[in-house]
């Protein structure tokens, strides 16, 4: 990143290729919009290359990252529409070979995800798919290490009361297909 | 042990941040207890989400978006790519395709033919028609641009300002525009190539008038940083005191109250 600083384009190059899957995968988890992810992925490295003077040495670089990313996507939803509601069109691509159960749970799993409160679920999403630790996503967020540790508690005891919620509707609305004869909906889409 | 003294171990659990003798007790609870074993097997269940690869267009956005940057912050800013030179075919192909494309060589085509035509069918070509030649040409590229800055897309209006950048005077019609659009235009992208280009003609006055009070309007701390960096580069000693007003905004980001009080001990 220094490097960057001090002129050299090529370097963010590099930057790109380390960073821009997982930033990516920290806005789809947390809007479950491919298509808006990957405007954010731009607008991120874009104020890379605008705020590299305000990269102080000896900061880590990825704690940097995440701010500049949490930051395009705040100011993006403050002047921009309110969240989609997450559509099951949006559920995640499984690697070929998975059993059927567990593409059925993976896109339970995600809609749970995205009807915890936009906080909550950028906690897991850190804590969780980024791998961040406790103390790194503490600063990141603005509050104490023991902080965040009782609000992922409270989160994940949210996903669970949400996600037994989804698992006991689409078991409810089979019963009532079956008792009209209409086939199931088909949950997720093919890629 | 209860759940509520389980719960403030389970979130170093679950990152193996405890020490093996918690751990057991942890784990000897979850036994016992389904609501926290639920809550610790929902963590793990998690993974099934899988991560998913960004497109190549992503990686194709961002190098055009980085050779745009390079280009319009010149040779100030950062070094270019090393230059390929079968991309460079390349994209100079896929450039003629688009519709700027189109419109460049077409212009190009029609003033190659008025020029030959002129130069057969009239030997005494007199150095006034070239100019009048030369004057409409410009005055088209400038209707181009003016065109392209009202655009619905903006990449077609990031296009716009770059056309804006072929000419060193520029008709007022079109300067309006650019200050307009780095007031108004709705895309960060835009309003920071706008200001890129405006940058070239500090010497219109209104042009700096402009960017002051930008300043006061923009909301995007990316736009407030460039803009704050602009005045700086002019050395305009009379933005100080707006450049103090802004920092005094209560919900100012960090990184732009920190720019401004660079700002303000550079131009004092």
């Amino acid at each position: 990143m220094l490097q960057v600083r001090d002129g050299d384009g090529e370097t963010l190059g590099v930057l790109f290729e380390r960073y821009h899957a997982p930033i990516y995968n920290f806005y789809t988890k947390l809007t479950g919009d491919r298509a808006l992810s990957e405007d954010l992925v731009q607008e991120v490295f874009l104020r890379i290359l605008r705020h590299r003077q305000t990269f102080r040495p000896g900061t880590p670089f990825r704690a940097w990252i995440y701010q500049i990313a949490r930051n395009a996507r705040i100011d993006h939803f403050r002047k921009s529409r309110p969240q989609v509601p997450f559509e099951p069109e949006m559920a995640p691509t499984v690697a070929p070979g998975d059993p059927a159960q567990k593409q059925q749970e993976s896109e339970l799993l995600h809609r749970a995800l995205m009807e915890l409160p936009e906080e909550k679920r950028e906690l897991l999403v850190l804590c969780r798919f980024q791998e961040l630790p406790y103390e790194e996503v503490a600063r990141l967020v603005g509050c104490g290490v023991s902080t965040v540790k009782v609000r992922i508690h409270r989160a994940l005891q949210e996903l669970r009361q949400v996600f037994h919620q989804l698992q006991a509707a689409p078991a409810n609305s089979a019963q009532r297909n079956a008792r009209q004869n209409i086939p199931p909906r088909r949950l997720g889409h093919e890629v | 042990m209860k759940c509520e003294e389980i719960a403030g171990l389970l979130p170093d659990y679950l990152q193996e941040g405890l020490s093996a003798e918690q751990k057991k007790t942890v784990e000897r609870h979850l036994e016992s207890c389904v609501e926290c074993s639920e809550v610790a097997g929902l963590w793990k269940k998690l993974a099934l989400i899988p991560d998913e690869q960004p497109s190549a267009a992503g990686r194709q956005r961002f190098e055009a978006m980085l050779q745009a940057y390079q280009t319009g912050r010149g040779d100030e800013g950062l070094t270019r790519r090393a230059p390929d030179k079968g991309a460079s075919i390349w994209s100079v192909f896929q450039w003629l395709r688009s519709p700027v494309g189109a419109v460049a060589w077409s212009i190009a085509l029609v003033a190659l033919g008025a020029y030959l035509g002129l130069q057969l069918g009239n030997a005494k070509t007199n150095s006034q028609e070239l100019a009048a030649m030369h004057t409409e040409l410009t005055n088209m590229r400038q209707i181009v641009a003016l065109s392209m800055l009202q655009q619905q897309s903006a990449s077609q209006r990031l296009e716009g300002v770059t056309w804006t950048r072929r000419e060193g005077q520029l008709d007022p019609q079109v300067l309006s525009a650019l200050m307009h659009t780095l007031r108004h235009d709705q895309s960060v992208d835009v309003r920071l190539a706008a200001l890129d280009a405006l940058s070239r003609h500090a010497g219109q006055p209104q042009v700096k008038k402009t960017v002051v009070d930008a300043l006061q309007e923009q909301q995007s701390p990316l736009v407030q940083v460039a803009l704050i960096d602009q005045l700086v580069e002019w050395s305009d000693a009379e933005a100080a005191p707006r450049i103090e007003k802004l920092r005094q905004s209560p919900n100012l980001n960090p990184t732009v109250r920190q720019r401004a009080d660079w700002a303000i001990s550079k131009l004092n």
